[in-house]
């Protein structure tokens, strides 16, 4: 006969989050920094990402963006910005992407659909479609080299590029610490491999996170 | 190889971040069901072909996802330009009208 209280155990849904490199095992792998290896990575697993479209024509959209954000909306081509919230990156004419902590998605969505209500836009959760990965050390650039086809002579901190990544393609920004790439979930392991592979003859380290966005 | 200057994200990029797209401005015909089959078949398949200046799409498809116009020389790959949609048809018409 069927086993109902059995059944029910066994098919109880549990969902599990996983960042899409959660298979490395990077978290185990970490170390400090330090000077024996010529570049340091790590993902920045599990972060809020919340895409925003619009027309930056339509001065109610943008002033709606501004008031309910507190910031500039960052409108130059290929710009960001960083925020109390974490940052927002110009991708396109008519989209950008926010950064934040996961815990604040919800929030800073909420904030943009009320501040949006009735304006031609988008606003939407794209949190498990992304991943973050930093690059640092004194080979960073050099890896990065091997990687992409962008002229990184080219780009300065405050800037977000879309480029090639081997056949794939990813966002890249620099800040003070090194890069920050930021790309696809389904991308995550190709890219995580094609990493490790081009800084092999550098020495290749998995980089502590520092309470990093 | 050769390098764009992507109207959108106003820098000059490697042709490989861009994928072509074909002739620009090539007319859809507005009532497809009703077109003779002559006319659908030259709107699908009559390109211009050209030795030299030649005005096509393309789309940055790595970086801003956006798609615009450049005019390029197909026998050497000079490019003329490179403008939005929008800007690209002013200079075509133009173009169009003086030849
Ligand atoms: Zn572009």
């Amino acid at each position: 006969m069927f086993n109902s209280s059995q059944s029910n155990q066994t098919s109880q849904f549990k969902p599990v989050m996983q960042s899409p490199l959660h298979p490395f095992g990077l978290a185990a792998k970490q170390e400090k920094v330090n000077g024996t290896k010529g570049v340091w990575a790590n993902e920045v697993p599990l972060l809020g990402y919340i895409s925003l479209r619009g027309n930056v024509q339509n001065a109610a959209f943008i002033n709606a963006v501004n008031s309910a954000l507190g910031i500039s909306l960052p409108t130059q081509p290929c710009s960001m910005l960083d925020s109390s919230f974490g940052s927002i990156l110009w991708l396109s004419t008519d989209e950008w992407l926010l950064i934040c902590p996961r815990e604040q998605r919800a929030t800073l969505q909420k904030l943009l659909e009320t501040a949006l209500q009735g304006i031609h836009s988008q606003v939407f959760d794209n949190s498990g479609g992304f991943t973050s990965v930093i690059l640092q050390g004194k080979n960073a650039s050099d890896v990065l080299h091997h990687c992409t086809v962008y002229d990184l002579s080219a780009l300065q901190a405050g800037k977000v590029v879309g480029t090639t990544f081997g056949k794939v393609s990813l966002f890249l920004q620099q800040d003070k610490n090194g890069y920050r790439l930021v790309f696809r979930r389904s991308f995550a392991d190709y890219i995580w491999r094609y990493l490790e592979r081009s800084a092999l003859p550098y020495g290749f380290g998995i980089a502590q996170l520092n309470d990093e966005r | 190889m050769f390098v764009i200057r992507c109207p959108h994200c106003c820098e000059v990029r490697e042709e490989e971040e861009f994928s072509y797209s074909g002739e620009a401005f090539v007319a859809r015909p507005s009532a497809p069901e009703i077109e003779s089959d002559e006319n659908w078949g030259d709107y699908l398949f009559m390109k211009r072909n050209v030795k030299g200046w030649h005005w096509e799409m393309w789309g940055h498809s790595s970086g801003c996802r956006k798609f615009f116009v450049v005019k390029r020389n197909t026998a050497n790959h000079s490019i003329g330009g490179a403008w939005s949609l929008t800007e690209a048809r002013k200079e075509y018409d133009a173009e169009e009208a003086n030849a």
